[in-house]
Parts: structure tokens; sequence; C-alpha cells
């Protein structure tokens, strides 16, 4: 006994130890490139000048996982820069991605396929790199305008369009509902009744599918993100007359008794088999394979309500393609060039071809091929119905999905479904007042800096005093006029006098200020007051630059040592041209060449560049 | 017995003979256990069942496959299941070694020892047992990260988390090592044993339920295990164990086409557990029961 125990504990202290090793080994080495499981971001400091190859990790589907390694080879083998990537293709659905990718940004994958309404989470993260504007141009024209709106957050475009078939319709067995009722909720209904099958649609658990019905009387769900992909305001309509009768269709399925809470293919193999399912593109070799001949596809029904008659909507998505923010620039730009590789027309067709994901560039969605598949062609039937889906907040799906079943329990009548879509509008509403910190911020707005009474400046709260604010530095005119407000609302706001809803502050004199205002514990005075300021920074170009005569200050902008200043604005200057830096918007403080004017010696556009710890100017 | 005989005239005055009575009674429990067993017993039934439909890959709606086949096995060897299966099984059983052995030198030494701080060291791991475990995934993740075991290292990393705190798990088997008379340690003492050989030559041998029990313990800790396994493999198919892996196959591209084998892999999954317990349960129950007595 003794002997067997020592025995197999040795073996497990050896296989631990080799264990061990093999871990360290593979940690090492990860700079040689033959190692495709190695860590991206050790490899990039060993790397000589020039050299254009890359270990990466790439994160699709496992559908896809085949199709994207022959496509990342054909891409090493015809581009004409010599990028050679070694990448590491996991199966990682695009549900799953953007999750794994915010828990750690860093160990994420380099090119990762995702869902879109992942966008303004990944953004936030900062696991989306931005597009050059060339490649946002070229990318942006050649894809439908739905799915580039799915890449936008802002001004800026963080993604690159792959699919564009994230939508749903509506597979029936031809043998339960003939053809003359595919257009009418109502009479489908009946005859899965009739025919003892049931109708799948995923309105209990999902408000992806549950907005079908308030889409379809033209309610909408706006929401609208900064360029950090932050949320800002949401136009949401659920809550209205509109929204009541989307309510009421939705009860009218929600109460049969044939309506089951599924989006999956294969209910039409269930012990009770279905006659409808509302899903989309990926389950359509399934239920062709189940249904052979009986299967039909067909844009959603209408619904009627009080005699009229209302087409469902639905969400119209996207699959997108992301590429990690990089340290390395060179890496940087050898990732966007597959990336835009792997959304090309050819890509796309490809993923068509092997997979029947239906793309999202413009001339591969009009070939032949396309329109002739029947998954396909049902979206496209029911693309006028559709919504593209934007940028939607990540909260809203969870918000959204209690409809179904709030609905579904009420009595089904005007005030139950009204009291189910108030909830609604209240979770809604709250999400925008959740921070305190939101809700307390104080911030500038009236008629200055050439706004118009329409754009709030943020306002620091100071962090030694407590109610004290003060603002950026803002250039104002003599005849400004301004308040200060809480919450970019005017429920609490302050003026002149110091008091609640008092007149506006009017600037008497031009000048760069600082707007200061100190607010008493239970908000109601607010001391407003203008400090003036010279320039952030203080250091300014003069002379006889740029069509001025010793007149106008021009601004410069300290750098990141904090020491040295270029101008902001580059100057065209003759040789002879005369200028100074100073301090202040005045002369107490200036450096020329040395005390006298600093002289241009060759004609030539330059940037002012001033070190502010020796006083010396140079040119560039 | 007394209360049982008291009862016989009880029953006489209802008419029924002893006999009849426990004649019914023993139906009704039958009736009761079969009713249960086939509750709990048909998930597994369906699971096996539907890992041998052939004709179709996605859920449906009857039991009994129409087309019989090992299709869904051979597809498994073709999928990365191998891999997490032999990530799982190394984990499992170096875990099992390491972990068995830790708590057995843990309980021997609180049991058998006498030192300072031997009681506050007590408590202080029932108060550091008293945290959950969870608690400590995210600077968890971050310590192997940066040690550079995780993802398609994760399996030397898991095995550090499963087997780092093992110690503290040694209650039964100390209390289990109570029961063993001091006076057998003292004799071997006297007879010139040193601690050590009192352990493996003295104590193991009188102890084979217990150390069976901690094994299959720890064996099935890292078995099972998903929420540290899925961090901290990261997304990456080498460093995953099945049930990360398996679940991989759940979202709704992949549900329809892989169903089948999903529940194939689950069956592959049990057989192991299945038969360690099938072997050792005996002194599995013995090893449960074997600390509560009273030494």
């Amino acid at each position: 006994m003794k002997k067997k125990l020592l025995a197999t504990l040795l073996v497990a202290t050896l296989a631990i130890a080799s264990l061990a090793g093999c871990g360290k080994k593979s940690a090492d080495g990860s700079g040689s490139p033959a190692d495709t499981g190695s860590k991206n971001n050790a490899t990039t400091e060993t790397k000589a000048e020039g050299d254009l190859s890359f270990n990466i990790t790439v994160w699709v589907p496992e559908l896809a996982v085949d199709l994207t390694k022959s496509q990342i080879e054909a891409f090493n083998a015809s581009n004409p820069d010599g990028i050679n990537f070694t990448a590491t293709v996991e199966a990682v659905s695009e549900a799953d991605s953007a999750t794994t990718m915010i828990t750690d940004v860093e160990s994420g994958a380099d090119i990762f396929f995702f869902a879109q309404d992942q966008a303004a989470r990944l953004i936030q993260s900062g696991g989306l790199s931005k597009l050059g504007i060339q490649a946002a141009e070229s990318v942006s024209a050649a894809n439908a305008a739905g799915v580039v709106s799915a890449c936008m957050s802002g001004e800026d475009m963080y993604a690159y369009p792959l699919t564009a078939d994230n939508g749903y319709f509506m597979y029936y067995d031809k043998s339960v509902v003939p053809e003359a009722d595919i257009d009418s909720l109502e009479a489908i209904i009946a005859d899965c009744e009739a025919a003892g099958r049931t109708f799948c649609m995923e309105t209990d658990t999902s408000a992806w599918y549950i907005a079908s019905f308030f889409f379809g009387t033209g309610c909408v769900s706006d929401w609208e993100t900064d360029e950090d992909g932050a949320f800002i305001s949401v136009n949401d309509t659920f809550n209205s007359d509109k929204g009541l009768i989307a309510a009421k269709g939705l009860y009218k399925l929600q109460t049969s008794p044939i309506h089951v809470s599924s989006s999956q293919g294969s209910e039409f193999d269930a012990a009770v088999p279905a006659a409808v399912v509302v899903t989309g593109t990926w389950d359509y070799n399934t239920v062709s394979d189940i249904l052979g001949e009986n299967m039909g596809v067909a844009d959603l029904p209408c619904f009627a309500v009080d005699g009229a008659s209302y087409h469902m909507g639905s969400y119209n998505g996207c699959k997108l393609l992301g590429v990690k923010p990089q340290s390395d620039a060179a890496r940087s730009a050898s990732l966007h060039k597959l990336a835009q590789y792997l959304v090309s027309e050819e890509a796309q067709m490809d993923r068509f071809n092997e997979l029947a994901w239906g793309p999202a560039n413009l001339n591969a969605q009009a070939s032949d091929a396309v329109q002739a598949n029947p998954g396909l062609a049902a979206l496209l039937e029911q693309a006028p119905y559709s919504i593209p889906q934007g940028q939607i907040h990540g909260s809203w799906w969870d918000i959204a999905k209690v409809i179904g079943t709030d609905v579904g329990e009420s009595d089904g009548s005007d005030e139950g479904l009204k009291a189910a879509l108030q909830k609604y509008e209240d979770t809604i509403s709250a999400l925008f007042n959740m921070t305190s910190d939101e809700k307390e911020a104080m911030s500038v707005i009236g008629a200055l800096c050439g706004t118009s009474w329409d754009t709030d400046f943020p306002m620091t709260r100071s962090a030694e005093i407590g109610a004290f604010y003060y603002s950026d530095v803002l250039e104002l005119k003599a005849g400004d006029e301004f308040k200060c407000r809480m919450g970019a609302s005017w429920d609490v706001n302050f003026g002149a006098d110091g008091a609640l809803d008092g007149p506006n502050v009017v600037v008497e004199e031009d000048g760069f200020y600082v707007i200061k205002l100190a607010v008493n514990d239970d908000k109601t005075e607010g001391i407003i007051t203008l400090e003036k300021n010279s320039y952030v920074n203080g250091w300014t170009v003069i002379g006889v630059v740029a069509g001025s005569n010793w007149d106008a200050d021009f601004e410069m902008a300290v750098q990141d040592d904090g020491t040295t200043y270029k101008s902001v604005d580059t100057f065209d200057m003759t040789a002879g041209t005369e200028f100074k830096v100073r301090q202040g918007h005045n002369w107490d403080v200036s450096y020329g060449d040395g005390t006298e004017n600093f002289v241009v010696e060759a004609d030539g556009t330059y940037t002012v560049v001033f070190d502010s710890t020796t006083g010396t100017i140079t040119l560039e | 017995m007394n209360t049982a005989e008291k009862n016989i005239p009880n029953t006489k005055e209802k008419g029924m003979g002893m006999k009849a009575r426990r004649t019914l009674g023993d139906i009704a429990i039958y009736i009761i256990l079969i009713i249960m067993s086939i509750i709990w017993l048909t998930p597994f039934v369906c699971i096996v069942l539907q890992s041998f439909r052939c004709e179709s890959t996605w859920q449906v709606g009857y039991v009994i496959p129409q087309q019989w086949g090992l299709d869904n096995y051979k597809g498994l060897l073709e999928t990365d299941f191998v891999k997490w299966y032999s990530n799982t099984f190394i984990m499992a059983l170096v875990v099992s070694v390491l972990q068995t052995f830790i708590v057995l030198c843990m309980s021997y030494t609180l049991s058998r020892f006498r030192f300072k701080l031997r009681k506050p060291l007590m408590q202080f791991m029932l108060i550091l047992g008293l945290f959950p475990g969870m608690l400590t995934m995210i600077i968890l993740y971050r310590v192997l990260k940066d040690l550079g075991l995780t993802m398609e290292n994760a399996i030397p990393g898991l095995i550090l988390v499963y087997i780092a705190s093992s110690g503290m798990g040694y209650y039964i088997s100390k209390g289990f090592f109570d029961t063993i008379p001091m006076s057998l340690d003292e004799a071997a003492r006297v007879d010139g044993a040193t601690r050590m050989q009192v352990f493996f030559q003295m104590i193991m041998p009188l102890s084979k339920s217990i150390i069976i029990y901690t094994i299959l313990t720890a064996f099935m800790g890292p078995w099972g295990d998903f929420i540290f396994a899925k961090y901290i493999s990261f997304n990456t198919s080498a460093g995953m164990n099945v049930a990360v892996g398996l679940y991989s196959w759940l979202n709704k591209d992949m549900i329809a086409s892989r169903y089948t084998m999903f529940c194939a892999g689950g069956v592959i999954v049990a057989i192991p557990v299945t038969i360690l317990f099938l072997f050792l349960q005996k002194y599995y129950v013995e090893g449960v029961t074997g600390g509560s007595v009273k030494g």
C-alpha cells in the first residue's frame, strides 16, 4: 500500500512538473512566429523595423473558422505590402465576443466578429479602434447604408460591415397555412388552432421580437450616442396611442393558446410541431431539412386592430467586424488592411456561398445568387417594414422584454395595456436619470461662443469646496448672455442676481473668462462670477503674421512635455517677417530672438515652436 | 420493539392483519420510489437516447430515435471535444492526487500534532472558508494573466486555482483521523517509527474510505467546473474544459446542428464519474459519515 501510494504521488509530481514546463515554454516562446498560440502583445517588441509579420488572434463563429483561415491566407498571399499574419482563429460566437472582449480588452482578439447591438458597449470600453478617414469613406460607399450607420458612433466609424442579414421573418408549413392566409396574423393563428399546431415567436423573453408589433404601428425607439459611445438621449414612443394598438396586437398573440415563445427552427420537429416560426436565416437549413417541400418563407403578416391593419415590423440588424486598438502603429495599419480585405465584396460573397450569410456589400446584394436565396428574399420583402438597428442601450433589451409577459398577463383592457407600457416608459426614462453625478452636474448655457441657448458647456465641480463649480475658459463677447443650470434642464438654474430663475448674466467686455458658480446647500442660491483669464496656457504668437500687424494673438498649444508650445495654426511667412511670442496677451513677458523680434530667414510655411524653459523659438 | 408490540392490538381493532398492513405499506413505498426514480432517470435516459439519434441533429419532440447510430460520437472526435476532454481529465487527475495529498497531510497534522496557534489557525481557516470563492475570481484572473497562465495555458493555471486552497477542506478527514486512537500512534512511536512512518503505515491503511472520499470530491471539482474555467480559458479553445467547450455549442447559430452531439458529449463526460462512483460508492458513504463519528 505504502509503495503504491508513494509511486502515485511521485508520478503526480512528475506530471505537474512537466505540465508547468509546458506552460512556461509556450509563454516564453511567444516571440517565435511559428508559435501560433502565443500572446500577441509580447511579439511586437522583438520585431525588427519594417517587418510586417504579426501573430494575431481572430474570433469568428465556429462555422466561419475554416473560411476565415483561408481568407487570411489569401490576404497574406495577395497583399502588396508584405504583410504576413499568423492567425489563431478561435471559435467565439458573435453573441459572446463582445462580453468577453469587455472583460479584458488586452487579452481579447485583434479582429473579431460581433453583433451590432454590442457596438456601443465595445466603444465605451475601448475595444474598437477607429477607422481612418479613407477607409471609412470607401467602406461606407461600398456597403448598405443601414449597416454603415450601425458602425458609426457620433461622426466616427468604429467597425466594418460584415453581414446585413440579422433580421427575422416567417417560416411556415405550407400544408397548414395556405398561401392566401400568410398576410394576416389572425388567419394564421386560426389555421394553427384548426390544425393543432403552434405559432412560435419569442415574445416572452426577447425584446428583439416584441419590437415587431411596435414598429408595425409606427413607434420608434431611437437612441443617440456621442462619439465615445455613451448614450445621451432616447426618443421612445412605445408608450403612446400607436403603442397601445401594438400592445393590442401583441395581446392577441400572447393570449392565443397555440402561441409558443421560441425562436428555434427545430420547433417544427417538436412534440407539438409548429406551423409557424419567426426566426432568421441561421435556421434556414434546419427548417428546410424538417419541412422539405412544405417549407414556406414569407415576410411577417399584418395584424388587425379596430378595423385597421398593421404590417408587423422587424429589426434589421447586422454583424460587424471590429479591430482592437493596438499600441503598434504598423500592426494597427496592417490589421485594418486585413479587416478591409475581410469585408470586401469577394470575402462577403465567399461567406454567402459557404455559410449563406447575407452580404452587406451593395454589389454583392445585387448579385443574382444572393437575390435568389429564399431566406434573404424574405428578408428583402420584410425590409420596407424593418427598422435598421442602430445603437441601442444595453439595458433596453432587458427592460423591453417584459412588455411581452406584462401584456400577456394583463386583462387586455386599454388600462391594463397602458399600465404595462407606462411601466416600460418609466424604466426607460430612469436610465437617463440614474447617476446622481449627471443629475447634479452644472453647466453654462446661453448665447455665447456661437451657440444660441442650445449647447451646455460643462462646469467642473471643485474638489476642495463642496458646491463650487467652474467652467473651461470661454471666449465671450460683450453682450453675450448666459445662465447656469443643473442636469441640463431648467428645473434648477441661476442667473445674474444669484436667485433661482434669475435674469440672464450679460457680459460687459470681450475677453476670455472662466465662469464660476457657488451654490448653497439647498440649491436656492447660486452666485455667478466672471473671472477674466488669459489663454489657458498663456503663450501666443504676435507680429506681422497671417495678415495681422502686431495686433492679433495666435494661440499656441502646450505639448506633451509640458514646456514646449506649438502654434495652433501654421503661417505662410516670407523672409524678413518679424514676430515674437508673448505671455498673457501683454508685453510683460515676451521672447523673440533674445529680446529682439524673431526674424524669419527663408520663405516657407511654418509652425512656430517655443521652448518655455529656455525662451528659444524655432520654426518647423 | 416495545412500541411495535404495543401497536399490534390497535391494528387488530381496525380489522387489518399486520402482514396485510406491511404489504400495503410496501406497495405504497415502492410506488413512490418508482415514481421518484422515473422522475430522476428521465433526463438521463433522454440524453442517452438523443445521443444515439442519427436522423437529425436538432431538438425534436420525440424521445426514441428513428435511426440509431454512433454518428454523434464519431462527430465528436472531429471537433475540439477531444482536446477539451483531455484537458478536463488531466486537470481532474492532477488535482485529485495533489489535493488528496494536501488534505490528508493537513488533517493528520491538525489531528495529531499539538502546536502553538493550532486552534487559531483552524478558526482562521474556518472564517476564510466563509467567503465565497467567487469573490476572488477577478483578482485571480489578473494574477494568472500576469503569470501567463490564462488562455491556451489555462490548464496549469486552473490546476493552481483548484489546489490552492485545498488545505482548508480538512474537516471531514480530520474528524475521521480523530477517531483513530492516539494509542496506535504512541505504540508505533515507541517502536521507533517516525511521524511519517506512522502516517503512511498506520493511519493511511486504516483510512481507506476517507482517502477515497477525498479523491472523489477532489476529482469532481475540476470535472464539473464552469465559471472559473470559462473566465480563465478566455475563449481559447485549447484552454477549455468540457463544460465550457460544450457550452459554446449552445448559441442560436450552432444549436440546431450540434444538439445531438452535445448530448453525446454529455454522456461521455458522465462515464468516468459514473464508473468511479459505481466502484467506490461503498467507501464514499463510509467516508461521508466517517468523519461524523465521535472521536
